[in-house]
Order: structure tokens, then sequence, then C-alpha cells
């Protein structure tokens, strides 16, 4: 039953993504999952800076880090902190995030979610890169010489909660992709944090 | 209710089922140890309304095997302790025992009459204040003229003054109330005819409990109220305090530490918690850690919120 209509009609371009994916010199298995998601973080979501990470666990678990283009998660102690000075979300420097690539259906578990909270970097690490950002950010708003002392004082104690966990601990994104059905594209993300990290009051 | 009960407190292992049924130690573990339990306790005549439940508390096993473990109560095997106990009681002991309960009976009837005649003696005084205040009004007002119907109202009033007086003699007869007078008192507990400590043989081993006790226990480590979780789509709910006056924190769910998770049960409960403001918490023992014999010491929990992107 052939028909010859079908030979007529041009093959579609392959979209972006699937060039994305066909192009990538990424050796690993899983690496369609990771960059659809990185695709939709860096087109959908607007991140910036974004890289691939292959952490070093038994597993072979590859994280994405990027810049996103507003806050993702605030604590509610942390946005406590910020009202009472009346700093606003968008005055605070932007910290890079950690994104876990999954696909629905994909196995996992509580060994493989702590294996990549292990993996990522500690708190005190962080806040060492972070320190030469804050000075240019504290020079460039120099205008406003009052916020700049509350942003600095705010960095201050940015530094010691998140060294004793007081505005929780560590954190990251987990990503995951809708493959039922074939998939739509659909990548729905959610803040996963270690241990007990009192709810936002959305 | 500040006292604290004798220690290990007694919990009763009945049908299955782990009950406190003293008030003082409801209260205590509550305050004490964040052990909130589930009143279980309705009334006789409507059994099937649960808003005002009572006495006994009921605790899930995961509450039952922390008290023993923390010293702090004893499972006894309730069915054996009765029988035993009832049998091996002296009729002696048994006459006493009545004895106590019928004088409780009419301590509590003297109470009420006592009550009543009070509050009996508080109207009729209200009443001849108001009828003595009316009286003076209408003197005042018929002063010069109608003298007659003053005269009326001083008359009831001094009709009434007696009235007060039959009530003294009721309450002088109270005091010789006879057995058949005393109210029916249901004690609530076993207590003076059984000892509130059951001997050693009536003890039972550690409660059975869930894999997700260790998770449990870890929570309750951290200071927070548990509660089961079956009406909220969870195993427990933790609560930062009290649960009267603090809404919870958490939906937990407990998973062994290598077991599969379909990653649909981290999004739907973390939207399922997101949606009514509350994180959604997963956790299990690591395996690979040492527990140093505490439960609960070696887990380690996620909390899990909706991005909102």
């Amino acid at each position: 039953m052939a028909t010859p209509a079908t030979s007529s009609i041009p093959t579609p371009t392959p979209s972006s993504l699937s060039n994305r994916i066909s192009t990538s010199t990424d050796a690993n298995p899983v690496a369609a999952t990771t960059h659809q998601v990185l695709h939709s973080l860096q087109h959908q979501h607007q991140w910036t800076s974004l890289q691939i990470h292959e952490i070093d666990t038994k597993f072979s678990i590859p994280l994405i880090s990027g810049i996103p283009p507003h806050r993702v998660y605030t604590h509610p102690d942390e946005q406590l902190y910020m009202v009472e000075r009346g700093l606003r979300e968008e005055d605070v420097e932007l910290d890079r995030m950690f994104v876990l690539p999954t696909v629905q259906g994909q196995a996992w578990s509580l060994e493989r979610m702590a294996a990549v909270f292990d993996a990522l970097p500690e708190p005190a690490e962080e806040n060492e890169a972070e320190a030469e950002v804050e000075e240019q950010t504290e020079a460039s708003e120099a205008v406003d010489a009052d916020k700049a002392a509350k942003l600095a004082e705010y960095y201050e104690y940015r530094a010691k909660a998140r060294r004793t966990g007081e505005w929780g601990s560590k954190r990251l994104l987990l990503a995951v992709i809708d493959k039922g059905m074939g998939g739509d594209g659909t990548v729905v993300y959610y803040v996963v944090q270690e241990g007990t990290v009192k709810p936002r009051q959305n | 209710m500040n006292s604290s009960p004798d220690l290990p407190i007694p919990i009763s292992y009945i049908a299955g089922n782990y009950f406190v049924f003293s008030v003082d130690a409801a209260t205590f573990l509550r305050r004490e140890h964040h052990i909130c339990g589930v009143l279980a306790g309705t009334l006789p005549q409507v059994p099937q309304q649960n808003v005002f439940t009572g006495l006994p508390l009921e605790l899930m096993p995961e509450e039952a095997r922390l008290l023993v473990e923390k010293g702090v109560g004893c499972i006894v095997d309730e069915v054996n302790f009765q029988k035993q106990g009832m049998k091996s009681l002296m009729e002696e002991d048994r006459k006493k025992y009545l004895k106590e309960l019928e004088s409780q009976g009419l301590e509590s009837k003297q109470l009420q009459i006592r009550r009543k005649e009070r509050l009996r003696e508080e109207y009729l005084k209200k009443k001849n204040e108001k009828a003595a205040a009316k009286a003076k009004k209408a003197e005042e007002k018929q002063d010069t003229s109608a003298a007659p119907s003053g005269e009326d109202s001083v008359f009831l009033f001094d009709d009434r003054q007696p009235s007060t007086s039959p009530s003294h003699v009721s309450s002088r007869r109270s005091s010789v109330l006879g057995a058949s007078d005393a109210m029916g008192i249901t004690p609530a507990i076993s207590h003076p005819l059984l000892p509130q400590q059951p001997p050693a043989e009536h003890h039972l081993p550690l409660p059975e409990v869930p894999s997700s006790y260790p998770l449990f226990a870890h929570l309750h480590s951290k200071g927070y109220f548990l509660s089961p979780g079956l009406r909220f789509g969870c195993q427990y709910m933790a609560y930062p305090g009290d649960p009267l006056r603090f809404h919870s924190h958490f939906l937990a769910v407990a998973a062994e530490w290598d077991e599969q998770l379909d990653l649909m049960t981290i999004i739907s409960g973390g939207r399922l918690g997101t949606g009514v403001k509350k994180g959604f918490l997963i956790g299990g023992a690591d395996k690979s850690r040492d527990d140093s014999g505490v439960a609960g010491s070696n887990v380690r929990a996620f909390s899990i919120e909706w991005a909102g992107m």
C-alpha cells in the first residue's frame, strides 16, 4: 500500500533540541536527558552561564549548573531578614544553582539522591567564589551607600547562615522530563533540600 | 495538672492497639515527650460521632516503641493483667473497693446538692432584692396616695422570706444521704483496684513497628510532633510544635535506602505539599552508616517543594 503522496512531502527539519542532542559529543548514556534539560533552562527559562558537570559518584549522574534570571528559592527566614532591612530580591546577587536532570520513569532512590548531595560543594566553598562578586556590586552601587551597607550586612549574615544551615543547607533543582506517551517536551522543576527545611509561605 | 505520673507509664496493649487510659499520663506524654496520639474514646450514646472524642488515647506502634525505648513507658498485656488481677482479688478487697466507690458516689451527690442549693439561694436573693427595690420604688411613687398596694408588696416580700429556710433544712438532710442516693460512679481506670504498675510478668517486649520507624524517630528527635498522615495523603504529619498551636511543616514519607522510587512519587508529593503550604519530606535510614543503637540517628531526609517554574 504505497502512498506516492508521502514521498513528495519533505522531511521536516529537526528541532533545535534534536540538533543539539545529535551533534553533542557528550558520551554519557544519559546525555540526551541532560541536554534537553539544559535546552529548557537556556531557552525557556533564560538561564545563563550553563555548565554540565560530571560528578564523582558510583552512579554516573550528570549535573547542570547555571545562573537563573531571578531567584528560584528564598528560605522563609531569609525572606524575613530581607524584608526587615528593606532589601528586595533584585538587589541581591544571583546564585549559581545546581540542576539534576532526570526522566519520568527513571530508577531513583534515596541512595542516589544522597550521593548527588554529597557531591555538591559545601556552602563554605561556594562563599569564597562569591566574595569577589560582592566587592564588584558594592562598588557599582556606591551611589546608595545605605543600601550597600545593608547588602554587605546581608551577605555577611548569609555566609554565616549557610554555614550553620539556618537558611537551609545544600539545595538543588530536580528537573523531571515528561517521557510518557512519547513526551511533550515538558520539564518540571522541584526544589530539593537536604534535611528538614521549613516550607515557604507561598 | 502539672503532676508527672510514675514512670514507666503503662501502655495497654489491647487487640493489636496501644492505649493510654490515664488523663495524667496522656497530658504528661504530650507536654514532656511530644507524643500526642489520637483520642479514641467516643460517647457510648453516639458512637458514630468523631468530633468530641476523649480517653483512651490511642498510640501508633511507633509512638509506643519510642516511649519504651526512652524508658518512659512499658507495654502491658492488659487482657491478661485484668483477668488475673481480678481473679487474685480477695473478697475483702472487693468489698473495700465497692465501699470506696459508694462513698465517692455519695460525695459527688452531696456536691451536686450543695451546688443546687447555692444556685437556688443566689437566685432567691436576687429575686428578693429585686422585689425589695420594686417595693421601694412603689412606695416612693405612691407615698402620698395609695398605701394599700405598698403594703401588699411588703406582704409579698415577707411571704418569700421563709422559702429560703426549707432549703437549709434540706442541706442538713443531705449530709445523711443513704447508700441508695449515691450517684453511680463509672471508673475510667482500674487503678485503686489493681496496682498502678502491673507486675513484670505482664510486660510485653518492644512493639512491632513498620519500616518507617527510623524516620519517625529521627523527626521526633528533632522536636517535631508527629501524627498519622492518612488524612493528608502521607505517612506522618510533622508539626514544629503542639498541633493545637502550629500548622504542620511536612508531609513525611519514608523509603528504604536502596528502594526503587518512582519519580512520580516525588512530583505528586511535592505538588501535594506545595498546594497546602507544606514541604514534602522523604527520608530513610542509611544502612551503610552506623546508627549506634539509637533509632533514627542514621536517617537522611530531603525536603521537596515545587520550584514554581
